[in-house]
């Protein structure tokens, strides 16, 4: 085999390599060729750090505001038929203002009914 | 597929809001994060990750259950990432003066011997990430596409191979090359 082929065989592996993915064989005679062979050793370093600045990239998130975006564009492709609108706080039930509406209901209650019982205690005069 | 997928997807077949809004949460960031590689930029990363999703909720019936969601879903984001490119350079073939860079300008990616100092500055990681994304946005998106699902999001062959349909062996091939052509890339930027 000519130096080039050599060289060609080499760097055609470099992947297969980095991976695991080469026989004990292949293996053994890429690493043989890599100790003789300066160029092939600074190209498979120039490779790793190749494939090592990718996987550097970092994980990006998507927007907040993300879900109610998609959930807009459906309601308004179906012409309204997903994603209407509902009058619920913060998207369901709203416990907190039932449960003020029952505070309001109580006070009410116990301000015009009680206070103006007959069995309400009245000061002598 | 899991049984706790399967009744997810049997909600989103019912077309059930709240089922697809866990799809959205869980795979959000992947689907975005996917796309932003692809096509290198925030503002149309946020365009075709919503497209995606409002296609899994048209297109939930086409879904086969041999498959996984997750895949099913990166095989659509993968579609509209690699069609809108293609978009895109159509359109800055016909922009008068249209260029690759113009249309990264405003992400900062101008042209890149532009701002690289030296090859000392590559493993700098707010610099490499910059770089390595403008690298990314010159190979052709079938490269990119193999690029991204196997080296940024650490995707096994056997689910590369389900989400871009190519066997294993061509998946491999074209990877290796679009790696070589990344690294003359950086070599060359740096000379």
């Amino acid at each position: 085999m000519s130096a080039a082929d050599s060289h060609t065989r080499t760097v055609d592996a470099f992947s297969a390599y980095l991976e695991g993915e080469l026989s004990p064989e292949e293996k053994a005679s890429l690493e043989h060729h890599l100790s003789t062979c300066i160029q092939c050793r600074t190209s498979l370093e120039r490779f790793r750090r190749t494939l090592g600045g990718l996987g550097m990239l970092k994980q990006t998130s998507a927007p907040n505001s993300f879900l109610e975006a998609i959930q807009q564009q459906i309601h308004r492709r179906s012409r309204g038929r997903f994603f209407r609108r509902r009058w619920l706080l913060f998207g369901r039930i709203p416990f907190e203002w039932l449960s003020l509406a029952m505070i309001v209901a109580m006070l009410v209650y116990y301000i015009v009914v009680l206070q103006s019982s007959p069995t309400g205690v009245k000061p002598i005069p | 597929m899991s049984l706790s997928e399967r009744l997810l997807v049997a909600r989103l077949v019912r077309r059930d809001e709240e089922a697809f809004n866990e799809v959205v949460r869980q795979y959000g960031d992947r689907v975005f994060n996917l796309v932003l590689r692809m096509v290198g930029s925030r503002a149309e990363a946020e365009d075709i990750a919503q497209e995606v999703f409002v296609t899994v909720f048209k297109s939930i019936d086409s879904f086969r259950s041999e498959a996984k969601l997750s895949t099913w879903l990166l095989r659509i984001a993968a579609n509209h990432a690699k069609n809108r490119i293609k978009y895109l350079a159509r359109r800055r073939e016909h922009e008068p003066g249209g260029s690759d860079s113009a249309d990264l300008a405003d992400e900062g990616r101008a042209p890149a011997q532009s701002h690289i100092r030296g090859p000392d500055v590559l493993l700098e990681a707010a610099e490499t990430e910059d770089i390595m994304q403008q690298a990314i946005a010159t190979l052709e998106e079938d490269q990119r596409l193999l690029v991204v699902l196997r080296d940024v999001e650490e995707l096994s062959y056997e689910e590369i191979v389900e989400i871009t349909g190519l066997p294993e062996g061509t998946v491999k091939s074209r990877l290796h090359r679009a790696r070589m052509t990344l690294k003359q890339l950086l070599e060359d930027k740096f000379k």
